[in-house]
This record gives structure tokens, C-alpha cells and sequence, in this order.
């Protein structure tokens, strides 16, 4: 199997007028080309650091990282884009919708930057699969939290990313919206083929991923594998390669 | 994504600070485009409306006649040309004479404006374009008076006789030749050589009178120049009227000011608005960096959205400046010169640029910023974009200010003192802001509850209350000081040509007939500016040396050594002068000193001419007697006062009061005009000066431009308001955020209510204290340095600039925020 994200000795500090702090130390990992990656641990434990970096959103103080094959820790800023809108799709905890644009412009957006033909027929087609096809020319604004997330989840697999990265999908959404939002992402993970990997605090949805990385103080304390969705991904993939 | 840019414009209209922007954008470029349109046609007009008193575009005089070579150029580019033949001669009816100026003309005349003929004198005549019959002559009244003739008459000239066909009542030349002892007559050219007068030796001169399209007038003027010797003068339309330049000019320099601070007012709102669009738009930025967007996309994506900002904007305000423009010439028409001259597009042009400008300038810096966001910040809300140097901000500001400025002013004196005050100006405002801001504290510790709340919120972000306290402050300083600067100019105007202002000059008036001209007058009623007796002389000397040896070269062909000049004598200073130099005499009996030298005083810019000063002597040609002045004072006089006026005025008893004539002047209404054939009658010989007429033109010029002054204010105020809201706008989130904490915590309405209002009026007070010092400060600083006012106080709007702030910025910043604060609190806090 493909291997889709590694990173060694990743390290992240900043400087404080007096001294140094580390947010993450050293931490190594490899992610599989379709693995889904639960990343967990409490406020303040480096989660998001890792993220962001992982997502060539930010750069390492030390270490490497590299995504898709690209080592993105010696890419510029603009590089570093480039890779994202080639490779990575993101949902976020507070949406990020583009408040000025329809549901539909949102997700024609990522299509339009990687240039390809049609945006408007592949970002109806998904936004048909997550459930909103009355709800294209509506703006964020009147669109309920769940909607809007399921907006930025069309969005995200627009670009027909190799990698999702989702941070606290669910962390604004009630109970209910939540459990669908978990559901949605995870379908069109196994139907797409994506490698998903994930920021929570939500225990059923690290349940769902086939393994699990936990942080405590910046430093990776756990990697363990979910032997039930091992199982399940592998026979889902399976069955695509069966029917495509 | 070409049509993004497009898309997100159409989406960010509906927030307030692309309204702001856009708004600006427009006050801008309507305030440029109608002020430069109307101050260019009004200027060109006026050139036009000068050339009626001179009869054509230029003249060009010359001792000899014209060549040939150029009435052939001249005619070949289209242009209208008459010649005239210009000498001094006698009229005679019987046993009476009369020395007159006649001016023989060799075609249509005047080319630009009309003769006033009428049958009588003083009454009503008909316009006329034209040259006078041969055989026939048209008279000044006074001609009639003194040959005791009227219309239809025959007079002898030279070895012909001329019948009088008509009484010039008004026409060109009449101002600038006011002080021609003998009347004038026109008569045919052919009627010249006719008469056989012209003997050589006789002194003639020959004018060529020039109209025509501006391009082959020029062009012509430019051929000509070169081919011209020194004894030819060429006179311009502009020179017509010297008594009105300095209004003219003056008005034109506020219209322009004015227009270049609604400018900068305006670019101060656009940079206001475009730094919280930049702020709001930091979140989208990351989001679309995060997406994959080069830098480069970002930027162009923003930098399109600013540009279609500009063009629609610069566009709508190119138009509606046209629009307005064309409502005030249209509503003035009648004031207006007929026909006025159409729209030329540099200054159109020149306005729709200076809203790009502006935009750029302005809002430029703020805009880039939005690129450079980091897109961690979807993940971390804190993450700004590294600031652009804040100098660079400064300076881009400062660089479009001063280009503006220096394009609208053409001035670099004006520029740099403007910048330099701004520049002060900004440390000093800032600084006072800061200062009323903790006296406020201090006194309002006292004050009722709602005062305390107001200031708790005020005290709460010290430094964003005196960046508020700062804008506000500005927009108000600037706009009091127009306001303050367009009522002195008005003011100044009317002072300067009241209604009874004089506009009529008796020269000419022998000393024997004082007693009854001031018994006529009397009996009409009408004041006199002073009768002063009146010696023409001429300066021989100075300090016992030749007056040729005594000053530079320069000095030496200055007018006044060149001609006679009319000398006078009064006792105290007359008005519309003063003595800026030196003393004026006292009181005491006039004696000449030990040498025979009297006391002189001198205009002061003629003695700067001629480079003398305090004690020198000036020796005098008077009557072929010799008489010297010791000049003891300088005069500043204003020469557009209507009134005799001398460059030199002796002590008195230092010129013999018999070889003097009178001169005086005074306002006489229309209903009193027979007055002046009771005066002709009694005193042949006394010369009657008209300038009603002139007066008159010169009315409508300043009510004209009164219009324009006025009307230019309301750009100045709309663009002092579009500040006002996008700094309320600028602030509206935070004020909303406090008031909706308050509503979670469980404040009644009625107390939020009281503290968001009780802010406001505070920042309304503090900001109008601070424009009311300011605009003080201002105002008398420009008085001195550009307008030379004396600076004054203005008490009156000392209380009124603050409750105008208070009732504006409690208004204004209530009504943004009352939907908000209807709304539920989870509602509002989704909106931000």
C-alpha cells in the first residue's frame, strides 16, 4: 500500500520572550493511502499544531513532513498551496463557508482553482450526494449549521482530494446533525477512496477510523489500529474495485 | 475565476463598508468632475465675459500700422480682425470745442460684446455691432454737453462735417480708460483720410482687434509674439479686469482647496472603510489560501474587486458630477455669460482619474493586506497578516495627497504648507485627542450614571476611542473650516462691492466748481468717497540726483517715472488706505523743513518697485515748478475700492491749489441718473465716468462664483459625513458585541440603551471640542499664509460645532445599530 502522508521527528516550538515552548516533539508518523486516522487528546495537547502541519498549513521548527510524495517542510508558501489544491481537501469545525457565495460557488470553488471543465455539474452531483440538491443557490446564511457543514464536506471532495483533513467536524453540531455529518463523511471516505485524517474530541467519531493516534503534551502517546474498521474499509475497497 | 472577483463585489454591496467606500469613492469624483467642470467653463466664460470690456480677445497696439503680412495671417486662420485708427482731435459746433479721442474704425466692432447706442444721453439704447456710417459719429454724452449739440447734429472735423448718429451709453474699453481726460468718439476709418487730419508728426496709434476660435487664436498670438517690437503691446482678455482678478482668483483657489479636502476627506473614509473590509475579508482569504489560492490569486482576486469598485464608482461619479454641473449652469443661466462655453473634457477626464487615484492611494495598502494572511487562520482566529508598514501606508497617503493637491493647486507653496500642517496637524489632533479624552474622564467621574457607563465603555479601549475621537475630529475641523473660510469670503466680497458701492467718477472738476458740484450732490442725496484735488506730475529726481541715475534699470521703466502721475494732497488718511510704514502726518500747520522738502507718502508696492524708503526724497515736475516730497509713509491701498485712488499723496500745502483739478466718486441709483445733465450743464467741462454698467458685470461675476462657493460646500459636508459613518461603521462591531454581552448578562434595554447613547454623545462632545479648536487653529493659520485675512474668532460655533457632533454621531450611530440590538443575542452573535 501507498504511503500518502509520513513525517519524522516533526517538531513544533515558538519562541516566548523568556524562553522556548514546544507544542509538538518529535512526533513520527505514516498514514496510508486510504487510511482513515483518528488524531485525539485534550485541549492544548497539540492536535491542531499537528494538523496544520500535516496540511501544509504551517511549517515544522524541525523535522520533515512529507504529503502525496512532496516533502511540503521545504515548500514555499505557495508551494505548499499548490500541493493542497492538488491533493487535500479540509472540513472544519466552524465551516468556513464563503459567506458571499451560494452553496454551489462554494463548492465549484476548489474545481475552478484546479481548472477543471464543468465545475458547476460536479458540484451539483455532489451536492446532490450530501443531501442539499434543493438548497444549491442558497447562501450560508440561510443555510442551519448542519447544512452548512455538509456544504463544506460536498466542498472538500470537490477537488477529488487524495486526503481529507477534518478538524472537530462535528464540534458545532447537536447530537443528531452531528451523528449525520459522521455518516456522511465516512461514506463518501470509502466511496471516494480518500485518506481521511481527523482532529476530535468525539468518541464515536474515532471509533469509526481504523486507527487511532492519541497526543498528550505534544507528544504522540498512543498508535493503535481498530481491527473491526480494518476489516470493514478493506472489504468496502474491495467491493469499489469490484464495481468500478 | 475571472467572474469571482465580480461575484464576491456583487455579494460585499450589501455590507456598509463597500457602501462606504463605493460612496466616498463617488463624493470624490463628483466633487472633482463638477468643480473642475464648472470652475473650467466659468473661467473660461469669464475670459470671455473680460474680453467684452476690451472688445475683443486681444488687442495689439502699436505707434505704427499694421503690417499687412499679418492681417493676411490672422485672416487666413479664420480669425476676426478690425483695425482702428486711434488720435486725439477737436469737435466743434459753432463757437464751441471740444477735444476729443477718436477712435476710426475699419470694420465691425466691438468683436467681442456690443456698443450701447442710445438717442439721449443717460437713457437706454439699442445694442449694435457694427462701425459707425461714414459721415456720421458716435458721441460720449459729455461730448454733447460740452458742444451744446444733439443726435442729428453736424459737427466739424478736420475739413469735413459729421452728423452724430448716435450716443454711446456703453461699450467696451469703458473701464480701463477711465481716466482719459477727453471723451471718446468713434467714427468710420474712411472718414479719416477724408477729413485730411492726420498730419505727420501727429501722434496716432493703430489697434488691431482679435477674436476668434481659441486654437487659431493662440496659434496666432504664438506667430505673433516673436514678430513684435517693443513699442507694440499686446493685451490679453484676461487683463480686462484687474479689479476683479484677486476676487477671482481667490474664489478659484477655494474651489479648488475645496474640491482636493472633499478629496482627501473622502480618501480618509475610503482608508477607514477599506481597513475593516480588509479585517472582515481576513477569514475568506484563509479560507480560499487553505483551498489551494496562490498569493497572486488572492491578490488579483481583491485587487479586480477594487478595481471594478473604482470604475463603477469613478463611473456613476463621473456621471452625476456631469449631471450637477449642468443643473448649475443651466439653473444660473441667467448670471451666466451667453453662450457658455461647452464642457471640455480634461477636467472630466482629470476627475474620473482622481477617483482611481484616491482609491488607490487610499485603500491600496488595505487591500493587499488581505493576501498576506496566513491560512493557519482557519485553524487559529488570531492569526493577522504581518502589518504593511505602517509608514508605507503613511507615506502611499501622503504621495496621492500631495499629487492631488499640487494637480488641483498648481501651487507648491500651497502644497507643501498643507502637507505640512496635515502633517502636524495629525500629531497635534492626535495628541489633543488623547488630552480631552482624559479630561473627559476626570470631569465625567462626576457626572450622572449614564455618564459613567458612556466613559466605562470608552475607557475600556483607550487607544481604538481616540483613534475614533481622531477621525470624527477631523471630519469636523474640516468641515468648519470651510465653512468658516466660505462665510469670510463672502463676507469679504460683499465688504468689497457693497450695493452702494461707487460707480460713478467726476473728473475734471475745477476748483471754483467744488462748492456747487457738493451743493448738487447735496440736494441728490448722494455721498461722495471724498473729493480730492488731483495735479498731474512728474518725477524728475530723487536724493538730488536724476531720477535716471537714482534707480536700477528695472525701476526705470516702471510706469509711474514714465507718465504723469495725478498727485494729491488730504489732510487725514483717506479710506481704503493705511499706513503700513512710517508715520502719517499729524494735524499741525504744513510747513515745508529748512530745505523746502514736504512730507510724501507712498504706495507701498510702488516704493518697492522703485526701491525706496523712509526719508528719501522724490523730486517733483509740477506745471514746470519743482517740488519735493520727503516720503515719510507707506500706504497699503486697496485699489479695487472704487475710489480715487494716488500712488502719492502730499502733506497739504505743498502743491498750488489753482493749477489742480477735483476728482471724486459716489454711487448713484438709476432713478437719479438726470442728476448727471444737471451736473454737465452747470460744469461743461467736468468728465462723467459710468462704470454702473461694469459694476453691474462685475455683480453677476461674484454672485456667480458665490453659487459655486456655496454649492461646493455641500461636497465638503457630504464627504465630512461619508467619514463620520465609516468610522461608526468601523466601530459598530465592537459597540454591538459589548451591548449584546450585556443583553446575555441580563441588562434591560432601557440601560443598554443609555450606556450605547451616553458613549456616543461623549465621543460626539470630544470630537467636536476637538474640531472646534482645531478648525480655529486651522482656519487662522490659511488666513494668514494663503489668503491674507486677517485671522478672527468665532465664539458662535463654538457651541454649536459640538451639539451638531453630539446630535450627528448619536443619530447616525444609533440607527446602525437598532436593528442589531432588536435582535436575539445568539442572532447578533452568528453576524459577526
Amino acid at each position: 500500500m501507498n504511503m500518502m502522508l509520513t513525517t519524522r521527528n516533526l517538531t513544533k516550538t515558538v519562541k516566548l520572550p523568556e524562553q522556548s515552548l514546544t507544542i509538538l516533539s518529535e512526533v513520527s508518523l505514516t498514514v496510508n493511502e486510504h487510511d482513515s486516522v483518528a488524531i485525539v487528546g485534550a485541549s492544548g495537547s497539540g492536535k491542531s499544531t499537528l494538523l496544520s502541519l500535516l496540511a501544509g498549513l504551517d511549517t515544522p521548527s524541525e523535522g520533515e513532513v512529507e504529503l502525496a510524495g512532496r516533502p511540503i517542510h521545504k515548500l514555499s508558501e505557495d508551494e505548499r498551496a499548490a500541493v493542497r489544491a492538488q491533493y487535500v481537501g479540509f472540513v472544519f469545525q466552524s465551516f468556513h463557508l464563503l459567506p458571499g457565495l451560494t452553496a454551489l460557488e462554494n463548492v465549484m470553488l476548489p474545481i475552478e482553482l484546479k481548472e477543471e471543465k464543468n465545475p458547476q455539474n460536479k458540484a451539483k452531483e455532489l451536492l446532490v450526494k450530501v443531501g442539499l440538491a434543493e438548497r444549491l443557490n442558497h447562501y450560508p446564511h440561510q443555510l442551519s449549521g448542519g447544512e452548512q457543514q455538509r456544504v463544506a464536506i460536498a466542498r472538500a471532495f470537490a477537488s477529488d482530494p487524495k486526503i481529507l483533513f477534518a478538524d472537530e467536524p462535528t464540534g458545532n453540531l447537536d447530537t443528531g446533525n452531528g451523528e449525520k455529518i459522521i455518516d456522511l463523511i465516512f461514506n463518501l471516505n470509502q466511496q471516494l477512496g480518500t485518506t481521511l485524517v481527523l482532529v476530535t474530541h468525539d468518541d464515536r467519531l474515532a471509533e469509526r477510523c481504523q486507527r487511532l493516534v492519541r497526543l498528550e503534551a505534544g507528544k504522540v502517546v498512543e498508535d493503535s489500529v481498530n481491527p473491526a474498521q480494518v476489516i470493514k474499509t478493506d472489504t468496502t475497497q474491495e467491493d469499489k474495485v469490484e464495481t468500478a | 475565476m475571472r467572474g469571482m472577483a465580480w461575484r464576491l463585489f456583487r455579494r460585499d454591496w450589501q455590507s456598509g463598508e463597500v457602501k462606504v467606500l463605493f460612496f466616498a469613492l463617488m463624493i470624490a469624483v463628483m466633487a472633482m468632475v463638477a468643480i473642475g467642470t464648472i470652475t473650467d467653463r466659468t473661467h473660461r466664460a469669464m475670459g470671455e465675459q473680460s474680453s467684452e470690456f476690451l472688445g475683443a480677445d486681444y488687442t495689439l497696439r502699436s505707434p505704427r500700422a499694421i503690417e499687412q503680412s499679418w492681417l493676411d495671417k490672422g485672416r487666413e486662420g479664420g480669425l476676426q480682425l478690425t483695425e482702428s485708427t486711434g488720435f486725439s482731435t477737436v469737435l466743434a459746433k459753432g463757437d464751441e470745442f471740444q477735444l476729443v479721442s477718436v477712435t476710426a474704425l475699419g470694420g465691425k466692432f466691438p468683436l467681442k460684446g456690443e456698443f450701447e447706442i442710445a438717442d439721449k444721453p443717460f437713457t437706454r439704447g439699442q445694442n449694435v455691432q457694427a462701425q459707425p456710417e461714414e459721415g456720421s459719429v458716435w458721441v460720449e454724452p459729455r461730448v454733447l454737453a460740452a458742444l451744446g449739440a444733439k443726435k442729428g447734429d453736424e459737427v466739424d472735423f478736420g475739413s469735413i462735417q459729421l452728423t452724430i448718429a448716435g450716443v454711446i451709453v456703453g461699450g467696451p474699453g469703458q473701464a480701463s480708460e477711465m481716466f482719459n481726460v477727453a471723451p471718446k468718439v468713434y467714427i468710420n476709418e474712411a472718414d479719416v483720410e477724408r477729413a485730411n487730419i492726420i498730419q505727420p508728426g501727429s501722434r496716432v496709434s493703430y489697434t488691431l482687434f482679435i477674436a476668434g476660435d481659441i486654437q487659431p487664436r493662440e496659434n496666432f498670438i504664438d506667430w505673433l509674439k516673436p514678430q513684435m517690437n517693443k513699442t507694440q503691446r499686446l493685451t490679453g482678455g484676461k487683463e480686462g479686469t484687474p479689479a476683479l482678478q484677486a476676487s477671482i482668483e481667490r474664489a478659484e483657489t477655494f474651489l479648488r482647496l475645496a474640491s482636493l479636502i472633499s478629496v482627501v476627506l473622502a480618501g480618509v473614509a475610503i482608508a477607514v472603510a477599506a481597513g475593516r473590509f480588509s479585517r472582515r475579508h481576513y477569514d475568506y482569504a484563509a479560507i480560499y489560501r487553505c483551498l489551494g489560492m496562490q498569493i497572486a490569486q488572492v491578490h488579483r482576486l481583491y485587487i479586480s474587486q477594487l478595481l471594478i469598485m473604482g470604475l463603477i464608482g469613478s463611473a456613476i461619479g463621473v456621471a452625476l458630477g456631469l449631471m450637477i454641473q449642468q443643473a448649475i449652469i443651466v439653473q444660473f443661466a441667467d448670471f451666466l455669460p451667453k453662450p457658455m462655453v461647452p464642457i471640455n473634457w480634461a477636467p472630466v477626464i482629470a476627475g474620473g482619474l482622481s477617483g482611481l487615484v484616491v482609491l488607490i492611494g487610499f485603500a491600496l495598502p488595505a487591500f493587499f493586506q488581505i493576501a498576506r494572511v496566513s491560512p493557519l487562520r482557519v485553524l487559529r482566529k488570531e492569526m493577522v497578516p504581518q502589518p504593511v508598514s505602517s509608514w508605507l501606508i503613511y507615506l502611499l497617503a501622503i504621495f496621492t495627497m500631495a499629487l492631488l493637491m499640487w494637480w488641483q493647486s498648481g501651487s507648491l507653496k500651497l502644497v507643501g504648507i498643507l502637507l505640512g500642517v496635515a502633517l502636524v496637524a495629525f500629531i497635534v489632533i492626535r495628541l489633543m485627542a488623547w488630552l480631552i479624552f482624559k479630561v473627559g474622564i476626570w470631569i465625567g467621574k462626576r457626572g450622572s450614571t449614564a455618564v459613567r457607563y458612556g466613559l466605562g465603555q470608552l475607557k475600556r479601549y483607550p487607544a481604538f476611542t481616540i483613534s475614533q475621537i481622531t477621525a470624527f475630529g477631523l471630519a469636523f475641523i474640516i468641515m468648519l473650516s470651510t465653512v468658516l473660510i466660505r462665510s469670510e469670503l463672502l463676507s469679504e466680497w460683499q465688504s468689497q462691492l457693497p450695493d452702494d458701492a461707487p460707480n460713478h467718477f467726476l473728473i475734471n472738476v475745477q476748483p471754483s466748481e467744488v462748492p456747487n458740484l457738493e451743493n448738487i450732490l447735496a440736494e441728490q442725496n448722494v455721498e461722495t468717497a471724498g473729493i480730492y484735488p488731483m495735479v498731474r506730475g512728474r518725477v524728475t529726481g530723487l536724493n538730488g540726483k536724476p531720477i535716471e541715475e537714482a534707480v536700477s534699470e528695472e525701476a526705470q521703466n516702471d510706469g509711474s517715472l514714465r507718465r504723469e502721475l495725478n498727485l494729491t494732497w488730504v489732510e487725514d488718511v483717506p479710506k481704503a488706505n493705511e499706513v503700513v510704514k512710517g508715520e502719517w502726518w499729524d494735524n499741525a500747520e504744513h510747513q515745508p523743513d529748512e530745505n523746502g522738502v514736504y512730507q510724501l507718502s507712498i504706495d507701498q508696492s510702488l516704493a518697492g518697485r522703485l526701491g525706496v524708503d523712509i526719508g528719501d526724497v522724490f523730486e517733483f515736475s509740477i506745471g514746470g515748478v519743482d517740488v519735493k516730497g520727503k516720503i515719510t509713509s507707506f500706504r497699503e491701498i486697496q485699489w479695487d475700492s472704487f475710489q480715487p485712488n494716488f500712488f502719492m499723496i502730499f502733506e497739504p500745502g505743498a502743491l498750488d491749489e489753482n493749477m489742480a483739478t477735483y476728482i471724486t466718486s459716489f454711487y448713484l441709483p438709476l432713478d437719479k441718473k438726470p442728476a448727471l445733465n444737471t451736473i454737465l450743464r452747470e460744469m461743461p467741462t467736468v468728465t462723467i465716468i459710468e462704470l454702473d454698467v461694469i459694476m453691474e458685470q462685475v455683480q453677476t461675476i461674484l454672485d456667480q462664483v458665490t453659487t459655486a462657493v456655496e454649492f461646493i460646500m455641500l461636497f465638503v459636508l457630504l464627504a465630512g459625513v461619508a467619514v463620520l459613518y465609516a468610522v461608526l461603521q468601523a466601530s459598530k462591531e465592537e459597540r454591538v458585541l459589548s451591548a449584546t454581552l450585556l443583553k446575555t448578562l441580563g441588562a434591560q434595554k432601557k440601560f443598554i440603551r443609555m450606556t450605547l447613547l451616553s458613549e456616543l454623545a461623549l465621543l460626539g462632545i470630544f470630537s467636536g471640542i476637538l474640531g472646534v479648536i482645531g478648525g480655529e487653529v486651522l482656519v487662522s493659520v490659511l488666513y494668514q499664509e494663503a489668503m491674507n485675512i486677517e485671522p478672527v474668532l468665532h465664539p458662535w460655533f463654538w457651541l454649536w460645532v459640538p451639539l451638531i457632533a453630539v446630535a450627528f454621531i448619536c443619530i447616525a450611530g444609533w440607527w446602525g445599530l437598532k436593528s442589531l440590538l432588536n435582535q436575539p443575542a445568539h442572532q447578533v452573535l452568528r453576524q459577526l
